[in-house]
């Protein structure tokens, strides 16, 4: 018997699959367990370890018969060092001690995870993740949770929140589809979502919880509708609608190459925001000319020291050759409290978001900021390489990263290496600060980055992560628009070019008012860019300037939402 | 029982390829073999145990043999950290 759930739309498109629940607390699970005597958890761990120990060794059999020698070489290692006595010594002794062997194990994985991570061995360091996730497999099968499964049919993966990671560990042929109880389209696992194109609803809230594991789904993100355990009928009327869908895709295949001009010739750069290099190198199937946006972040996590000048050199160097001479913008490292860093060193903050990251601390840390702009600066002779800072509010804050640019190409120039003296810095513009301060701001850098997730978070006071005020996060609001102008207004009048690269800029009605702003380029998620390019090719300036006059005459962000999707 | 005072010859010390080695050494011996280095002791069934020894290139470590080959294992355990490990590139 089918079910429909409304949830918000994410990423479009049609998907069917397989549900598999992410990210369940096992609270419910612990709170549920009776522990029986200490000899009783002693003979359930030994089973559980066995069990899963054999599994393990299964998926080891399983991919030397497929050929897949290396995967199972790595996990037969794997296999090694989750077995080792000292975890296994570890959950006996606390199984014997707590009396209840899922906590136990659950601790005991604890411990060797923190040992592991303090190791000075790089791979023993990473096996620290392996050795938690192993505690919580095991901890898993004593509690009596059902295993999910990934078999033949593609999966949906369905929680309140889905870590970015179990998205990108599925490879594409096996995921349908991703269903959150959180309400964002903004944050980092969606984003990973989109720049894989799977079909993502969210917004279900609580609703999550009532969809079973393994049910069989339909996805219509077009609408932001779940369908559990569709009929024929509504199965066979979806089928036209992927049909739909095909052809769609097909057309926007088309056009790839053509230019994404206005029908007077006016053009925009649309460039891709990538988080790895390699996402480089994928985005040319969708047209990109450049990047607009490299997320620096990967190079700092799940490390515990700071990446070396040379890592992080190899690092912008592929993504600035895979651009082919169009620009790289890469942003400095913009991390703070709520993703602690063992080098970071940051003391609780209240409120994160608002404290002690980014640019800040940058700023105050050379050991830091050194590496990342020297690596920068020795891969831009590869290419044409800009830096872009996030979070600026202030002209002090430019003059520093100013003066360390000079520092760095000195120490370059002393220790005889190369690099590029014409490397672009500008600052992406997301406080509402620097929104206000552009005008003083565009002398003293070459260009702007509008970084709408946080402007509109910041200027809207609103957390765009929570699902009961969503509603509110707007990008079409006056006060943003009124800022946005300001910004390209600024950098126009002065002669520095002005570009976007926060998800307004993948919003095909956003573009044509901010090309009529006088924006010219525009960077998002590669697999938005055909549908931007479409509609930009689908009007004249002139046209798109008599839009904007109107739009900016509006008083809400709905009038002029209805009327751009009325319109253009 | 044997007691060998030891050298670490492989320029990453004690890391995952030696420590790996020596578990499966554990595995076809009778013997308890445990390494001692600055005040910690691992025995050589857990490859974590060894690694958490934080033993580097020169380090000078005790290790106790005991069981019935306890003579046999001392001299291949002598010979396994002379030719470390097996691993000649990391001398």
């Amino acid at each position: 018997m089918s079910e429909k759930i409304q949830g918000n739309i994410a990423i479009p498109g049609i998907a069917i699959g397989k549900i598999m629940k992410v990210g369940q607390s096992l609270d419910g699970y612990m709170a549920a367990y009776t522990p029986g005597s200490a000899e009783e958890e002693l003979s359930k761990l030994e089973e559980a370890i066995d069990t899963i120990s054999a599994a393990i060794d299964e998926s080891v059999e399983a991919m030397r018969a497929a050929g897949q020698d290396e995967q199972a070489e790595i996990m037969e290692a794997h296999s090694f060092l989750l077995m080792d006595p000292m975890l296994t010594d570890g959950m006996n002794d606390k199984t014997r001690e707590m009396g209840h062997a899922p906590k136990a194990v659950l601790e005991a994985a604890q411990e060797c995870a923190e040992m592991l991570a303090g190791m000075d061995d790089e791979y023993m360091r990473e096996r620290s993740a392996d050795v938690k996730d192993i505690g919580r497999r095991i901890a898993r099968h004593l509690l009596g949770v059902k295993e999910p499964e990934i078999g033949e049919e593609p999966v949906v993966l369905c929680g309140f929140e889905v870590e970015p990671s179990a998205i990108a560990n599925i490879p594409d042929d096996k995921i349908a589809g991703v269903i959150m109880g959180q309400g964002s389209t903004t944050c980092h696992a969606v984003i990973i979502a989109k720049s894989r194109a799977i079909t993502t609803v969210v917004g279900l809230e609580n609703r999550v919880e009532d969809i079973p594991e393994g049910a069989k789904v339909l996805l219509d993100g077009n609408e932001g509708l779940v369908l559990v355990n569709p009929s024929e009928d509504e199965l066979a009327a979806y089928e036209a609608k992927i049909k739909a869908q095909q052809e769609e895709q097909k057309r926007l295949d088309a056009l790839k190459d053509l230019p994404a001009e206005t029908t007077d010739g006016v053009k925009v750069q649309l460039a891709a925001n990538i988080g790895l290099p390699e996402d480089a190198e994928a985005a040319a199937k969708y047209g990109n000319q450049g990047v607009g946006l490299f997320r620096s972040e990967f190079l700092f996590m799940g490390r515990e020291n700071i990446p070396d000048e040379d890592l992080q050199f190899e690092a912008y160097k592929r993504a600035i050759v895979a651009c082919n001479g169009e620009t790289c913008v890469i942003r400095t490292m913009d991390i703070g409290g709520d993703k602690p860093l063992a080098y970071l060193n940051i003391p609780h903050e209240d409120n994160p978001f608002l404290g002690y990251r980014a640019i800040r601390i940058s700023l105050e840390r050379p050991d830091l900021f050194m590496p990342q702009l020297k690596g920068i600066l020795r891969a831009g002779v590869y290419g044409k390489a800009a830096i872009m800072a996030p979070m600026v509010i202030s002209v002090d804050e430019i003059k520093g990263i100013r003066a360390a640019m000079e520092k760095a190409m000195a120490e370059l120039e002393a220790e005889g290496k190369e690099y590029s003296k014409d490397v672009e810095l500008g600052i992406m513009v997301e406080t509402p600060a620097a929104a206000v301060m552009t005008p003083v701001l565009a002398k003293y850098v070459d260009f702007f980055s509008i970084g709408t997730n946080d402007l509109v978070q910041y200027t809207l006071a609103v957390d765009r992560v929570n699902p009961q005020i969503s509603k509110l996060y707007d990008h079409f609001n006056p006060a943003v628009l009124q800022l946005i102008y300001r910004t390209i207004k600024s950098g126009v009048e002065n002669g520095k070019w002005v570009g976007m690269c926060g998800e307004m800029a993948s919003d095909p009605y956003a573009a044509v008012i901010l090309m009529a702003m006088g924006i010219t380029e525009l960077s998002m998620s590669a697999p938005s860019i055909p549908k931007v390019k479409e509609k930009i090719r689908s009007l004249s300036m002139d046209e798109a300037k008599a839009h904007l006059e109107k739009v900016m005459a509006m008083e809400t962000g709905a009038e002029i939402r209805e009327y751009l999707h009325s319109k253009i | 029982m044997q007691e060998l005072n030891l050298k670490v010859l492989n320029k990453p010390g004690l890391h995952a390829r030696p420590a790996k080695e020596l578990v499966k050494f554990n595995k076809g011996i009778e013997s308890d073999v445990v390494i001692k280095f600055n005040g910690k002791s691992a025995n050589i069934k857990s490859m974590m145990a060894v690694m958490g020894l934080g033993a580097k290139q020169d380090a000078e470590v005790t290790v106790t043999i005991e069981g019935p080959d306890e003579a046999d294992v001392a001299k291949a355990v002598t010979e396994m950290f002379a030719n470390g490990f097996g691993f000649p590139d990391e001398l």
